[in-house]
């Protein structure tokens, strides 16, 4: 695969027509540098304030159940905001794929479009700086305070599950601390609460100031210290590199580079910019075993055909039938632990679907099938938001293809589509193409192309 | 990397799935024969059903005082015990239960219970501690185990049109279908066809063969269940709701002797906060309507011995009512066991302790990781320390 492609594919969500035919012939230098220049402009997504219904007649439950609606449809309109930006060639495609890959490991179900729109905020701000104001800034963010309990951690009776999760799935990994440690945490982050509107808040009375024993060592140990404790172990740099070569490199884990890359991410001080740098200018990040190694994940496949061909739903809520069938939802892990990947995305349902998903785009088709889980809003909307309805821009990929006949047509855009060799010969996608005009035929071609297993990894 | 000529093996099976039924299970060998054991059929009450309301103590004064006004009167019980009684909306499990071929198991849960629905649903799915995060599925890992039959793509199907994650193993996944004609359609899609038959053999295991193996599978077992469900069409009378055209889907298939052991099928909206009484006696009757004509059909086809069906629900609710008549999250629960081969019938244990609440919710006795062990060991003879992680003790259910 062109080394451009596989670059912007794992650092981004693909090249945009346009991109492909100015970038493809660039240095890997020269595009990492470009993707990191893009990122230092990157803009924060707009906080909407929390909306408290004060309606008299109502009584307290209607307003909080008329206010879980709101927010519940604020947080679906967060999630398509998101998409569409991913897929959007202005926007820094490097900030919004380190943004994307921290909402997956800090997984955390948001139920209030402004909580979560901050929570992603921290991890855009951070994303590509040190790890440690990451780990900090979500410690202390509201959505995540609340999913895992933190807002019940007081001095008389601490609940674990934050500063189990913060060991076990956000910094060290298991078998890297022990259930005391695990105890004595929790007392380190009693008193870390949300306030009603949606802003973190110490509460001292609720702190448990004495003296806590962590990993052997013994201090009126707060939060952050706990935090810095955690990051003086090698393992945390040895934990975050691994998961961040599984999702960008190969599920398939090299040790001695993993090994090598945090070592050096250790002691970088945890500069996260510093490890992506070295991963997507390295020699090795291209190689065969390298290639197409990946299976899209549901929004990387959607983000990306959106790119390619220049598309946005009609109905927005439409995405949110998608991710339900492909499973995958923003803002709506499946829990703490994030969405495990790989082939676990994979089954008969999902495959079909997104195999089918150029057409149903191309021909605007209806997406039919029963998604799990009641969802008021979209169920409101009905039938609507179930139509694929999209206009396509397809003036820019027709653009990028020099040949006209429809063999070359196909082998060009395998090029572009496609991060490896397909494996059935091209000419099984040939019989029945339009005839005459080559943006007629580009179409075709191109929704076949998509259509291939190929397609789906990258 | 490594090449092998793996996709023939899924293409020799699709061409054998179309072997017309004569000839399977004797010169095909024991690949291809039908079904093997077995039948389980789990069904998902989603939502959090509030089981107080479904089997009622109607003579225990606790539960009337914690529901003024969603308690379910004495009159309206249909009672079955000395002290507990159904719902209304599952009159029509009377029969049933008077004929042996339901048992109740009360106070069903799991330490350290998670009030939320996705989390708690996930455990069950699971079979994971609450303080566990497992990536597959009990039915999956049971699939992973290597049963007899497991190999073949849909020796577990759900009846849905995306797969849960109890279907999903580490390596092997159940099969999502809502209806065996939408599958054909979704699968007789020509670039699909195209792409499936035209792909050659050296295409790289370790990268695209595994899609193109699924793909593969998916096409092939879309000819096949489209087949079989047109083999036995059911004169039974199931309703028009769609959770009783799911339940005539399987009744269909099993009696087709489709190779598939495992049916799963959900039912949701249990998720009561306000007004519970009229919703949830709606559900429960959608639900008792179907299973009412599903056990009798299975009988008259003399299935009933061959097939158990577990119903369950992702948590109960609290003991007290809120303030809008309905019920918050809570904690254990009641399951339902049906089928021919019951140990016993009946009630199998205590009605739920409402003296002896924690923190306003029920206590469990029993942990569902016993009910699934049962199951996987007495049932689908499969290994129960290899699926769950540990063994657990038999309950005599079945």
């Amino acid at each position: 695969m062109n080394r451009i492609n596989q670059l912007y594919w794992r650092a981004g969500f693909g090249l945009s027509p346009d991109e492909w035919r100015q970038k493809q012939n660039w240095t890997v230098q020269k595009a990492v540098d470009e993707l990191f220049n893009q990122a230092k402009n990157a803009s924060p997504l707009p906080v909407p304030t929390l909306e408290l219904d004060r309606d008299d007649k109502k009584t307290n439950r209607e307003m909080f159940e008329q206010m879980r609606k709101d927010e519940r449809q604020r947080v679906m309109n967060a999630n398509t905001a998101w998409v569409e930006r991913m897929a959007d060639p202005k926007e820094s495609a490097l900030v919004e794929r380190m943004t994307f890959f921290w909402h997956g490991h800090f997984a955390c179900r948001s139920e209030q479009g402004k909580l979560g729109i901050q929570q992603l905020n921290i991890l855009r701000q951070h994303g590509l700086g040190h790890f440690r104001d990451l780990v900090m800034g979500i410690t202390q963010d509201p959505s995540m305070i609340r999913y895992l309990n933190n807002q019940q951690n007081r001095k008389e009776k601490p609940n674990e599950n934050f500063a189990r999760e913060l060991m076990e799935l956000f910094t060290l990994g298991r078998g890297n601390y022990t259930e005391m440690d695990v105890k004595e945490g929790a007392r380190a982050f009693t008193g870390w609460s949300s306030t009603l509107a949606g802003d973190f808040v110490f509460r001292p009375l609720w702190h448990d100031y004495g003296v806590k024993t962590f990993f052997g060592k013994s201090g009126t140990f707060n939060g952050e210290d706990i935090i810095e404790h955690i990051l003086s172990k090698p393992e945390a740099a040895y934990f975050i590199t691994k998961k961040i070569y599984r999702h960008f490199v190969n599920d398939k884990v090299n040790e001695d580079k993993v090994k090598e890359l945090a070592q050096q991410f250790f002691k970088s001080d945890y500069h996260i910019g510093k490890l992506m740098r070295s991963i997507f200018e390295s020699e090795w990040f291209y190689a065969p075993e390298n290639q197409g190694a990946k299976i899209k994940s549901p929004i990387e496949l959607i983000a990306g055909m959106m790119r390619s061909l220049d598309f946005r739903l009609e109905q927005p809520l439409a995405h949110i039938f998608i991710q339900k069938a492909l499973g995958q939802m923003l803002f709506n892990p499946p829990n703490v632990a994030g969405w495990p990947g790989g082939k676990t995305w994979i089954d008969n349902s999902t495959l079909t679907t997104r195999l089918s998903l150029p057409s149903f785009f191309f021909n605007s088709n209806e997406f039919t099938m029963r998604v799990k889980d009641e969802f008021e809003v979209v169920q409101a909307e009905g039938k609507m938001a179930r139509k694929l309805a999209v206009k396509m821009n397809l003036t820019p990929l027709v653009n990028t293809i020099k040949s006209t006949t429809p063999e070359q047509i196909g082998q060009e855009l395998a090029q572009y589509f496609l991060p490896i060799r397909p494996s059935i010969d091209l000419k099984n996608l040939m019989p029945i193409l339009p005839n005459g005009d080559k943006p007629a035929q580009v179409a075709a071609l191109a929704m076949r192309i998509m259509s291939l297993p190929e397609y789906q990894l990258c | 990397m490594q090449r092998r000529n793996f996709l023939k093996q899924a293409s020799l099976a699709s061409t054998a799935m179309m072997v017309p039924s004569f000839l399977t299970g004797t010169s095909l060998g024991k690949l291809y024969k039908n079904r093997a054991g077995k039948i389980l059929v789990v069904v998902q009450l989603s939502g959090g059903n509030d089981g107080l309301n479904t089997i009622v103590p109607y003579r225990n004064d606790l539960y009337y005082q914690n529901r003024p006004d969603l308690g379910i009167a004495k009159t309206e019980v249909i009672t079955v015990s000395d002290e507990l009684g159904f719902n209304p909306g599952l009159k029509s499990l009377r029969e049933l239960f008077d004929q042996g071929q339901m048992s109740i198991v009360n106070n069903v849960g799991y330490p350290n219970p998670d009030r939320s629905h996705f989390r708690s649903m996930d455990i069950w799915h699971t079979a994971s501690d609450s303080t566990d995060y497992l990536n597959s599925g009990w039915i999956g890992r049971y699939l992973d185990s290597n049963c007899q039959g497991c190999q073949s793509p849909y020796q577990a199907i759900e009846v849905d049109d995306t797969l849960s994650l109890a279907l999903k193993g580490a390596n092997r996944r159940g099969f999502a279908m809502s209806d065996p004609g939408r599958l054909k359609r979704t699968a007789d899609n020509p670039i699909l066809q195209a792409i499936s038959k035209s792909a050659r053999n050296d295409v790289d295991e370790n990268k695209v063969g595994y899609l193109y193996k699924t793909l593969i599978d998916s096409e092939s077992s879309a000819d096949y269940l489209f087949a079989q469900s047109k083999k036995n069409h059911s004169s039974a009378a199931y309703p028009q709701s769609e959770f009783g055209q799911d339940m005539r889907t399987i009744a269909e298939l099993i009696t087709a002797d489709t190779d598939t052991k495992i049916y799963y099928v959900s039912l949701s909206g249990f998720d009561t906060h306000a007004n519970q009484r009229m919703r949830q006696e709606r559900l429960l009757g959608q639900y008792a309507d179907a299973m009412k004509v599903f056990v009798p059909d299975l009988k008259q086809n003399g299935l009933l011995d061959e097939v158990l069906i577990l119903t369950f629900s992702e948590f109960g609710r609290r003991v007290k009512q809120n303030a809008s008549k309905g019920t918050d999250h809570g904690t254990a629960n009641n399951l339902f066991l049906m089928g021919g081969k019951l140990k016993k019938p009946g009630f199998f244990n205590e009605a739920p302790d409402l003296s002896q609440l924690d923190e306003g919710d029920l206590n469990y006795t029993i942990d569902f990781r016993k009910v699934y062990a049962t199951i996987l060991d007495k049932w689908l003879e499969a290994p129960v320390p290899a699926i769950l992680g540990k063994s657990f003790p038999n309950l005599g259910l079945i």
